[in-house]
């Protein structure tokens, strides 16, 4: 009786999509995401499907939802992307709204452009926010021994305090290098010699030196970071990068399904980069040598164009700005792909004002707390308190600092807001990508049999065709014009096949033919990433 | 009636004949020095083997001796191809994967054959000089040989039976867009004159630049500017081909291409940068399966990877921008290595790529060292010094050498054809199995030559042993022991790269037997200057133990018992020693 009743709620949830049922007051775990995933693929059947591309060391799936009117490939299309990192549960929240708002409120924008979502790239980690210890984990299952010494997983944390969170250890030690902050004792900060300042503490991540080298919590459960295994700089032979780029499976199966997606001219990332608050600079003596590391000239002014758009959505006060980290995902999808690349964490700690009582800070840790004291958030600082260390018998040892999580994800409360503004700036976007067309046809009758076919072809779209970058690469293709001719016809002067590599934003390329013959000529004019144009013309 | 019996009889003994000498006792043959004189498996070294062929000699080397050669494919190329294996040891000694091991690889690039036919000769000496030669029971007793013949059977297959030129198709065959127009491999060569190859095609241009040499019509010269030619003038129209997609190129989309060589995961740069580089690191399944490989066997120390042509010795760093990554005590070692190979291989010359051949990432080379701290090497088979066992005979030679030694096999002369696109123009030139293909007289002895270049490589890797271990009662109960580690060979347990880095765990030297209180290093032992580990004293974690060298350590040790003293090294192998 009590099972049945259970089905038929559970078969009522799942008919009515339960999150439209009760608010949602908390980050969705591995389930509940597939869960939602599910449901907006049954709901929506005719624009959304899912594909498993890789079940991961862990055993969960790394999701493809593609949103789409008709065949997704005929469009151009916008990839995003969200878990760069598993400490970062709002990219996977963000990334999931983005596709409930798009088919929920503006199914609209699929006539032009096709999406394909990638809610988390790291789900093995993201599921240790819900396990009974919360740390920040980025890496996946796969075992690592992560300081090279032959034992794998040998030194990972331990919960000292028993309130199920790894936050910091402080001792008391005249050799350590830190102090406490002297605007809030709470706080640890490095000690400055050239301000005339002694370190009091030595701080550790909270744990014990399992394996007595000497390092705190250095080698625990937690393999490889997706957001650094990729191969723009990749970080040879530090944790969390891999054996090599693109060694595990969760990258090699984004990456496999990105190549072969022609039609994807942008990528949106949710990860630490941030380009659209801060657009990156152009410098000079790194564009310029053959291993390029600045964005090139073009692009820069693009990039300009797109952060000025997002920040009129998402105002880019106290935001942090790009940090190029080796085999990062973002760098990856501009230097190494070419594509129109765009990341932003989605929410940063904002900025503590200040005021007569409580004064501003410069300290970020500082901020976030006075931040979250003045909104009312709770739980976000596990108070210092003394333990008994076994690795420090005769000394003062504490443990306490910032929760877990708290200061890169904002309230669940907040979630739903943030994720509006990003959907209004990927409508932007929509509206603003590569869109080609055949404008201004014109066919003049030259006589004795001769017709000169001239036509413009156009980029309506605010976007070009082709980032500068993506010009030099072999995976975007380039624009291809095609005249089809039928049996009697011949070309006297023009290409029956050309190849165009770029065209700007609002720019046009004209172009003509001389053809001797009758009846009708198909011209085909388009890159899978900016749309194609079919004519038919007769001479 | 009778007579035909008779000359049924006269063929069945001719055909029988050649079975029966080769099956002859070893009455019958007398041992030229440095070669198997009655192998188990006959093979011929004067001919080239397809993917299936190479397979099938290596399982026959394998059925033939079980006890020195497991066969196993590391994986699947991108048709379904096994890639084979050959891991090759004395098998009644140790535990094959713990030996110091060395890897070996042919044919990366698909139209550079030989090292398939160099890899088979190894296994196949190996094997057949077991029995007679002390130098190779000595070798298979601990070291360990992965030879993989072909890491590119598709693309072999491709090279061989398809038409192409000497230079095609170096790629794999996963099917690309080279020029951008969304069909893949949609227009490649045409053998226009059915000869199997592709040769060049020319035409009679009166404004064209070349003209045939009148001294040998298979050759054609170009026009200076002061000359003046009343000869018919040519022009070259490239390699024989159709514009097969009527966008008005010929042979602009071939099968592939990407190079495998640009794809592994050692600095590896994409292709607008580094021609050639596919998606990422390992994005071929060839390439994949031998990083897989690599990576499960952390007991490689030395490898060697065979190409064509031009007779070099080759070790990175492959890029300009990778110079740091090569120390000064490495490249000690690869110039010793390469320097004796200068000797052994006549007309060969050792570079660095970077600076001789030319600056590329992605190499096999590179990743082998910088990323596993594996001293590797890539010989380029073949230079036309070998035609004559002379340096600089010019381009003349190959025309030559085609004429004198190998008498006009290997050149397609120039025919007539009508060319849809060109109209009538003349199609000739040498085939694809020569000038870079060695030709089959000289085959086994560049085998042979290659492959005691990768046994003086191999004899290199690090060989330890306990030497001594000397004994000394502190009273009380207590013993001091000193170990002393030897290895006495050039090459280290750990490679500077692999130590910078720590690519590969430390090595551990263990005491058990007895009660272990106390462990150290010894730095010094006349000054008695030690560095004492205060965790785990009994196993040593000792980072290196360099080559040539000894490295000492000690225990104090309380109670009596058998002691016996354990090295573990990743790349130097399992041994102990009792007291």
């Amino acid at each position: 009786m009590k099972l049945r009743f259970l089905l038929l709620l559970a078969g009522y949830f799942a008919l009515s999509g339960q999150f439209t049922l009760f608010s949602q007051q908390e980050y969705r775990n591995t389930d509940q995401v597939n869960s939602a995933l599910r449901t907006l693929a049954s709901r929506h059947g005719a624009n959304a499907s899912l594909k498993s591309l890789a079940t991961t060391t862990g055993n969960k799936n790394i999701w493809a939802l593609t949103l789409s009117d008709g065949p997704a490939d005929d469009k151009p299309a916008l990839a995003i992307v969200g878990g760069l990192e598993g400490n970062r549960l709002l990219s996977v929240e963000l990334s999931l709204k983005l596709a409930e708002n798009i088919l929920n409120e503006h199914k609209d924008v699929l006539k032009n452009t096709t999406f394909y979502i990638f809610p988390n790239m790291s789900p093995d980690a993201t599921e240790q926010y819900f396990r009974q210890l919360k740390y920040e984990r980025k890496g996946n299952a796969r075992k690592t021994d992560d300081d090279r010494d032959g034992t794998v997983n040998e030194d990972g944390f331990e919960d000292l305090n028993n309130d199920k969170l790894i936050t910091l250890i402080r001792v008391e030690d005249p050799t350590g290098d830190y102090k406490m902050f002297s605007e809030d004792n709470r706080v640890m900060v490095k000690a400055n010699t050239k301000k005339g300042e002694n370190g009091t503490h030595k701080v550790f991540t909270e744990g014990i030196d399992n394996d007595k080298d000497g390092k705190f919590n250095e080698d625990g459960e937690g393999g490889v970071i997706f957001n650094k295994n990729l191969t723009y700089k990749f970080p040879y032979f530090t944790p969390g990068a891999g054996e090599h780029p693109v060694s595990e499976k969760e990258n090699r199966a984004l990456l496999d399904f990105l190549y072969e997606r022609w039609n994807i001219y942008g990528v949106l990332s949710f990860g630490p980069a941030n380009n659209l608050s801060k657009p990156l600079k152009y410098n000079a003596a790194n564009a310029k040598k053959r291993v390029v590391t600045s964005v090139l000239k073009k692009d820069e002014a693009l990039n300009k164009f797109l952060s000025d758009t997002y920040n009129k959505i998402v105002p880019p006060k106290n935001a942090p700005g790009s940090i190029a980290k080796g085999g990062g995902f973002f760098e990856w999808s501009y230097f190494h792909f070419g594509k129109l690349a765009m990341s932003t964490p989605g929410w940063w700690v904002p900025e503590f004002k200040g005021d007569s009582l409580n004064k501003a800070t410069k300290n970020p840790k500082l901020n976030f707390l006075k931040w979250a004291e003045k909104e009312g958030i709770q739980d976000v600082f596990v108070e210092w308190k003394e333990i008994q260390h076994p690795d420090f018998p005769n000394q003062k040892v504490e443990v306490g600092g910032i929760v877990p999580f708290k200061m890169l994800n904002p309230p669940y409360a907040m979630v739903d807001d943030i994720a509006k503004k990003h959907t209004d700036f990927v409508l932007e976007i929509a509206k603003m990508q590569p869109s080609l067309s055949l404008k201004n046809l014109k066919t003049e009758d030259v006589g004795s049999g001769l017709t000169r076919i001239s036509v413009d072809l156009y980029n309506q779209g605010l976007i070009p065709t082709h980032t500068e970058m993506g010009t030099r690469s072999r995976w975007l293709r380039k624009i291809n014009v095609v005249l089809n001719m039928a049996r009697g016809q011949e070309i006297i002067s023009g290409q029956k096949r050309q190849l165009i590599d770029v065209v700007k934003e609002d720019g046009t390329i004209h172009l003509s033919w001389l053809i001797k013959g009758k009846g009708n000529v198909e011209l085909q004019a388009g890159a899978p990433q900016a749309g194609t144009e079919k004519l038919t013309i007769k001479l | 009636m009778k007579s035909f019996k008779y000359i049924t009889a006269a063929l069945v003994l001719y055909l029988l004949c050649p079975f029966v000498i080769l099956g002859q006792s070893s009455n019958d043959v007398f041992r030229a020095a440095g070669s198997p004189h009655n192998p188990k498996v006959k093979i011929s070294f004067n001919k080239y083997y397809t993917a299936e062929g190479l397979a099938a000699l290596g399982k026959k080397i394998a059925d033939a001796y079980p006890n020195l050669v497991k066969r196993q494919s590391i994986g699947k190329s991108t048709e379904g191809r096994d890639i084979w294996m050959l891991a090759i040891t004395d098998y009644s000694v140790g535990d094959a994967d713990r030996k110091p091991a060395f890897y070996v690889d042919g044919n990366i690039h698909s139209n550079e054959i030989q090292g398939g036919e160099i890899c088979i000769y190894t296994a196949w000496y190996l094997t057949e000089s077991f029995a007679d030669v002390e130098y190779i029971r000595e070798m298979l007793k601990d070291r360990t040989f992965y030879i993989v013949p072909t890491i590119n059977p598709d693309a072999r297959n491709h090279y061989m039976k398809e038409a192409n030129t000497p230079h095609s198709p170096r790629a794999g065959l996963i099917a690309l867009d080279d020029d951008s127009d969304g069909l893949f491999d949609e227009d490649g060569f045409d053998d226009l004159d059915g000869d199997g190859s592709i040769t060049t095609m020319r035409r009679k241009n009166p404004n064209g630049n070349m003209i045939i040499d009148p001294r040998d019509p298979r050759r054609m010269i170009q026009i200076g500017p002061d000359d003046v030619v009343t000869a018919q003038r040519y022009e070259f129209l490239g390699s024989e081909g159709l514009d097969n997609d009527g966008d008005g190129r010929v042979n602009e989309d071939r099968p592939g291409y990407y190079d495998p060589n640009r794809d592994w995961g050692w600095k590896w740069q994409p292709d607008y940068i580094q021609r050639g580089a596919y998606k990422y690191p390992f994005s071929a399944p060839e390439t994949r399966a031998v990083a897989d490989f690599v990576l499960k066997h952390p007991n490689i120390a030395g490898a060697q990877s065979f190409h064509n042509s031009g007779g070099m010795i080759l070790r990175g760093p492959g890029a300009q921008e990778d110079v740091a990554t090569y120390n000064r005590a490495d490249v000690r070692i690869y110039d010793a290595i390469g320097k004796k190979g200068e000797e052994i291989l006549p007309g060969y010359r050792y570079l660095t790529v970077y600076k001789d051949l030319y600056s590329v990432f992605g190499g096999e080379l590179d990743w082998f060292y910088g990323s596993r701290g594996i001293y590797t090497f890539t010989n380029e088979i073949f230079t036309a010094f070998a035609y004559y066992k002379k340096a600089n005979g010019g381009r003349d030679q190959v025309y030559k050498a085609n004429k004198d030694l190998l008498l006009g096999d290997g050149f397609t002369n120039w025919k007539k054809y009508d060319h849809p696109t060109y109209g009538e123009i003349e199609i000739g030139g040498f085939q694809k199995n020569v000038g870079r293909a060695t030709p089959g007289f000289l085959l086994e002895e560049e085998a042979h030559r290659n492959m005691v270049f990768t046994f003086y490589h191999a004899y290199h890797m690090p060989h330890l042993s306990v030497s001594d271990i000397k004994e000394k009662s502190l009273g009380g109960g207590l013993r001091e022991i000193t170990a002393v580690i030897k290895n006495d060979r050039l090459m280290p347990t750990h490679a500077s790269q692999d130590l910078k880095y720590k690519i590969e765990r430390p090595d551990y030297i263990s005491l058990s037997g007895g009660k272990v209180v106390a462990g150290m290093i010894v730095n010094n032992e006349d000054f008695n200057v030690t560095t004492e580990q205060k965790v785990n004293p009994e196993k040593i974690r000792v980072n290196n133990i360099p080559g040539n060298s000894v490295v000492k350590v000690r225990w104090i040790v309380k109670g009596g018992g058998k002691l016996t003293v354990t090295i573990d090294s990743a790349k130097g192998g399992l041994i102990r020693k009792s007291l």
